[in-house]
């Protein structure tokens, strides 16, 4: 339990850097923001208290807003996808007690739903944040543009990284 | 009581992920950024800490660009200095030094050099953080150029960072005039093009060539008159008939900024005293009634 805590924050702390110093200033297109540190509140293990959850989404959130200067937006599409994850994953996994592992991951849910369930909460995410932030200047085009290939790139990126973080596993 | 507390505790999750949605939107819809608080923007200290040292790795990669920024306008200098070198000559010539008095408007501005650590162009409200901050005697609403142009006004200061307003960001406007002309408008980021802003409230009068330099006006503080910010490149139809609007292209390229320099006016607390004591004069020499 502790040892899962404590990579938890290891993971988090190197997330949110790369956030802030590398993925907040690729934008591919001119619109493509890749949101990879949402992959902290997709794979909070499914049996955590979801005050537990909210909490922890709604501090990552704040944590990124406070770097990039954007006042409010992540905090409240943090918690918003921390609010809607277990039903996201109920609607692709109706056998929650199937699951091997309480964290959801490639292995425990298989490509697919994995891939379903990412591309759902980067889809929420990603309507949250351009919707918020279009109050400035409202362009749909931009908006629509900037929501769809936000999500394509963050949901690519977010299975690499369970990839990657699976694989890590594995060898330890 | 217990059936309330029952309540609470079942619709616990519910009413934590509202309070978190409020409080969320309460920080997004304080959208003015002079009320942002220094903790919960980059200024702070630990923003600051993180884009330092990832500023020592970043800082290199535009180098060239801006070492040839600096060649050029080191050229224009150079050309500039020859200039009045063959003009002082002339007035020694003609005896003028003995009636020549120093302007006290030269010695009005100082300059605090900073390291830009933190940057973005590609969202709606852009701000730029720097490595200098109150210590460094940066405040508020002073104003922010680098060797091209125009970069923005301080906002936020921490003791050791401060965080600027980009001019990419639809909450600066600054006031601006055409080259060569008295007439003033101002500018402000429209949003679409990080390479270009609008010249706003240009009066109908004012005459203009597609190519003109817009630079600053001088009627505030916050920046000496002439310091360059772009080149018209379109006039745009107006909705009103009174005034212009222009496009104009900005001198600054804002996705290589590094080194700024911001703009300390010594004549700034003197202003400010004249100008609001020409507030409170009239009241108090209004009749008592």
């Amino acid at each position: 339990m502790t040892r899962t805590a404590l990579s938890f924050i290891f993971l988090s702390i190197a997330l949110i850097l790369a956030q802030v110093t590398v993925f907040n200033h690729v934008s591919l297109f001119g619109v493509a923001v890749p949101f990879i540190f949402i992959y902290m509140i997709c794979s909070l293990p499914m049996t955590l208290n979801q005050n537990w959850v909210l909490t922890i989404g709604f501090l990552l959130g704040l944590t990124i807003d406070i770097f990039s200067d954007t006042q409010g937006l992540n905090s409240l599409g943090c918690t918003v996808i921390s609010g809607i994850r277990h039903n996201v994953l109920r609607l692709y996994f109706p056998r929650e007690e199937d699951m091997t592992n309480p964290r959801p991951s490639i292995r425990v849910l298989g490509l697919g739903v994995y891939i379903r369930y990412e591309f759902t909460l980067s889809l929420v995410y990603s309507a949250v944040v351009f919707i918020a932030d279009s109050f400035t200047f409202f362009d749909p085009l931009r908006l629509l543009l900037g929501i769809v290939s936000s999500t394509l790139l963050t949901t690519a990126l977010l299975i690499a990284l369970d990839y990657l973080i699976t694989k890590s596993e594995k060898r330890l | 009581m217990r059936n309330l507390l029952r309540f609470f505790v079942r619709f616990s999750s519910w009413i934590l992920f509202l309070i978190y949605v409020v409080a969320s939107c309460w920080l997004l819809f304080t959208k003015n950024p002079y009320q942002h608080h220094v903790y919960l923007t980059s200024a702070g200290t630990l923003g600051k800490a993180v884009y330092g040292a990832a500023n020592t790795v970043t800082s290199y990669f535009y180098l060239r660009e801006i070492n040839e920024d600096l060649q050029l306008r080191n050229a224009t200098l150079e050309v500039e200095i020859l200039k009045l070198k063959d003009q002082i000559a002339q007035y020694k010539l003609q005896e003028y030094s003995d009636t020549m008095r120093i302007d006290t408007a030269l010695s009005r501005y100082s300059f605090a050099l900073a390291h830009v650590i933190n940057n973005s162009i590609n969202r709606p409200n852009n701000y730029i953080t720097i490595d200098k901050g109150s210590l460094d005697g940066i405040e508020p609403e002073m104003g922010v150029v680098d060797q091209n142009g125009v970069v923005g006004i301080v906002n936020v200061v921490g003791s050791h960072s401060a965080r600027i307003i980009s001019l990419l960001n639809p909450y600066l406007r600054i006031s601006c005039k055409i080259k060569g002309q008295d007439v003033v408008g101002s500018l402000v980021w429209d949003g679409k093009n990080p390479s270009e802003a609008v010249l706003e409230e240009l009066p109908r009068h004012a005459e203009f060539n597609l190519g003109d330099t817009v630079i600053t006006s001088g009627y505030s503080t916050v920046f000496p008159e002439g310091v360059p910010v772009g080149i018209v490149v379109e006039h745009i139809a107006e909705h009103e008939e009174n005034f212009r609007t222009l496009r104009v292209r900005l001198n600054t390229d804002f996705s290589t900024l590094s080194t700024v320099r911001v703009v300390i006016d010594d004549m700034r607390k003197e202003l400010e005293t004249v100008e609001d004591d020409s507030k409170t004069t009239p009241k108090n020499n209004m009749p008592n009634q």
